[in-house]
């Protein structure tokens, strides 16, 4: 019990540097929203935190596990139907809504990874593409789940921790920050963990990770299955923090694209990577596609953020926590 | 009887790698295989280990049938191997590498780590525990490789061309290391290998491939007097010259 507690709150295999970057990190983050005041502001924070988590749950099949995927909108939108459609259906409190939202999501991507990884590489990404795309068509289509209309929350007055609904922006950035938190420290735990290992290995080479006994299926499958049931916590956040939801907004390609970029972009396989990812995309989606699209230049923020992907791809593939442990690693020789 | 082929036959569509292979292996026993290019050494080797089906034939390990087991499985029964190109996992620490052989038989991480470092001792790694596997030379990247496999806790382990690519010393402390090992860790040892001074030196007993065939077995000093051994690596024309 001890161990495991360690397991998930310590970072000392990490070196020191890094513990003083989360520490300061963290600081900033829990004083944010009495520095920033502006709605706008505190909106940006508030999203990019969500995106920190998506990334931190895709970092797990797509940077521990090298496996590509371009489909977790699906369980984002597993995660939001499930609560959104519970407090409508039966007025279920948020918290309990959470859990059927992370098990459908798990159980699906348990479900779908058996046929998926008899495929590789760029196979693979194509079709947990496409199964995204066959959920959201399915959502569109089914009436009971609202269809394409979507389905709107009740709202309620004032500050409501049953359902999570507040009537400012301060509560919600500490319960997405709560939720990243959850994310981050089990997410902590896990790559420290057999099954952290095992999915690294097989990554890094399957022949070599079967050789000392991995089961190469096995593992791929339940690494895609806990990668799953973690995109849907954030979806449970965006049915409460938006209190509209459709097929459109909570599992679109975008979305899935996005996800996968932000960890790409911040280094995947690195716990610091999904945050690095978010902080430089989001904020330069928000300010930078606000003000182009402002001057009536719509569309440049797209083309700029297709090239920063291209840049990293191309030069860097460990992304910017890469090029952050180079240079780290040339200073200390 | 640690492991015993019957009749192993391994076609890849009408080409025979494997035809009618048996050889047993006795407890504790150092078997060497040998035989020119092409004779179908990796293909046996893939074929015990699980990377190939066999396409007809009988696997025995310590008595039971292990024919067309998965690689993992075979593992975990008891017999490590490792590779001819050697496949380290790059993104991790020398420790984890091994650390990864010994989640094979645990799962607690103190228990694995620990387990990792006392391999790592035995192999004169220590220093480099937490280095990454790329930056070293070949000879430390070999012994990753064994120390990997070795922390799976095999009975049996089977080398793919160990002192492929090694320098006459390091080929000699691997040797070292490898007796070592053997004693200590009570193994059983089956190794393929094209360094004949490496093979001879090290095998109680040989057996030669040539041509998908095994063609005879016995001590090294033996079968290498041997001229169907002789013909199979140098020629007809140099065997009857002799």
């Amino acid at each position: 019990m001890r161990q495991l507690l360690i397991d998930i709150f310590s970072f000392r295999d990490r070196p020191r540097f890094e513990r003083i970057g989360f520490l300061i990190f963290i600081l900033i983050v829990l004083i944010f929203p009495w520095i920033v005041t502006s709605a706008y502001g505190r909106a940006v924070m508030i999203k990019f935190l969500l995106f920190a988590l998506f990334g931190l749950g895709w970092n797990l099949i797509g940077g521990y596990g090298g496996q590509v995927d371009l489909g977790q909108a699906k369980n984002v939108g597993f995660g939001a139907y499930a609560t959104a459609l519970m407090i409508v259906w039966w007025k279920v409190p948020f918290w309990i809504t959470v859990i059927p939202g992370i098990v459908i999501a798990a159980a699906e991507s348990f479900a779908v990874a058996y046929p998926m990884f008899r495929l590789k590489g760029h196979y693979f990404a194509i079709a947990t593409l496409c199964v995204a795309l066959v959920w959201k068509e399915l959502f569109i289509f089914w009436d009971w789940t609202g269809g394409a209309r979507g389905v709107e929350l009740p709202i309620r007055s004032g500050v409501d921790f049953v359902y999570m609904q507040f009537n400012s922006p301060i509560y919600y950035h500490y319960f997405i920050l709560f939720l990243f938190l959850m994310q981050f420290f089990f997410v902590n735990w896990f790559r420290k963990s057999k099954l952290g290992y095992e999915v690294q290995a097989v990554r890094d080479n399957e022949d070599a990770a079967a050789s000392l006994g991995i089961n190469v299926y096995r593992t791929k499958v339940i690494n895609y299955t806990v990668a799953g049931g973690l995109g849907a916590l954030g979806g449970s956040f965006m049915a409460v923090y938006y209190l509209y939801i459709d097929p459109d907004a909570v599992m679109p390609l975008d979305l899935s694209i996005l996800i996968a970029m932000t960890v790409m972009v911040g280094g995947a396989g690195s716990i610091w990577g999904p945050i690095i990812g978010a902080a430089i995309l989001i904020p330069l989606d928000m300010y930078l596609g606000a003000w182009l699209g402002a001057q009536k230049r719509l569309g440049i923020d797209f083309m700029i953020y297709a090239m920063i992907m291209m840049v990293i791809a191309a030069k860097e593939p460990k992304g910017i926590w890469g090029i952050i442990e180079r240079v780290r690693k040339k200073g200390t020789r | 009887m640690m492991l015993e082929v019957k009749n192993l036959v391994k076609e890849f569509g009408g080409l025979v790698a494997n035809g009618d292979i048996s050889f047993e292996l006795r407890q504790g026993e150092i078997l060497g295989l040998i035989g020119p290019n092409g004779a179908g050494k990796s293909t046996l080797f893939n074929c015990i280990a699980g990377y190939y089906k066999p396409t007809g034939g009988e696997i025995l390990f310590e008595g039971k049938d292990i024919t067309g087991w998965s690689p993992h499985q075979i593992t975990r029964e008891g017999i490590a191997r490792t590779f001819q190109g050697m496949k380290i996992m790059p993104n991790l620490t020398v420790e984890e590498n091994v650390m990864i052989g010994a989640f094979c038989r645990t799962g607690d991480r103190q228990v694995a780590q620990k387990e990792a470092r006392g391999i790592l001792d035995l192999m004169g790694l220590t220093g480099e525990a937490e280095a990454l596997p790329t930056g070293l030379p070949i000879a430390a990247q070999k012994r990753i490789e064994l120390a990997r496999a070795i922390a799976t806790k095999p009975r049996l382990l089977m080398l793919d061309e160990m002192a492929a690519g090694l320098n006459p010393l390091e080929t000699k402390e691997i040797i070292q290391i490898l007796q070592k090992i053997k004693e200590e860790k009570k193994l059983t040892l089956f190794l393929t290998e094209h360094v004949m001074e490496f093979i001879m030196t090290v095998s109680e007993r040989v057996i030669v491939m040539a041509a998908g065939k095994k063609i005879t077995e016995g001590p090294p000093v033996e079968v290498a007097r041997q001229e169907k051994v002789i013909e199979a690596y140098l020629g007809e024309r140099y065997a009857k010259g002799r």
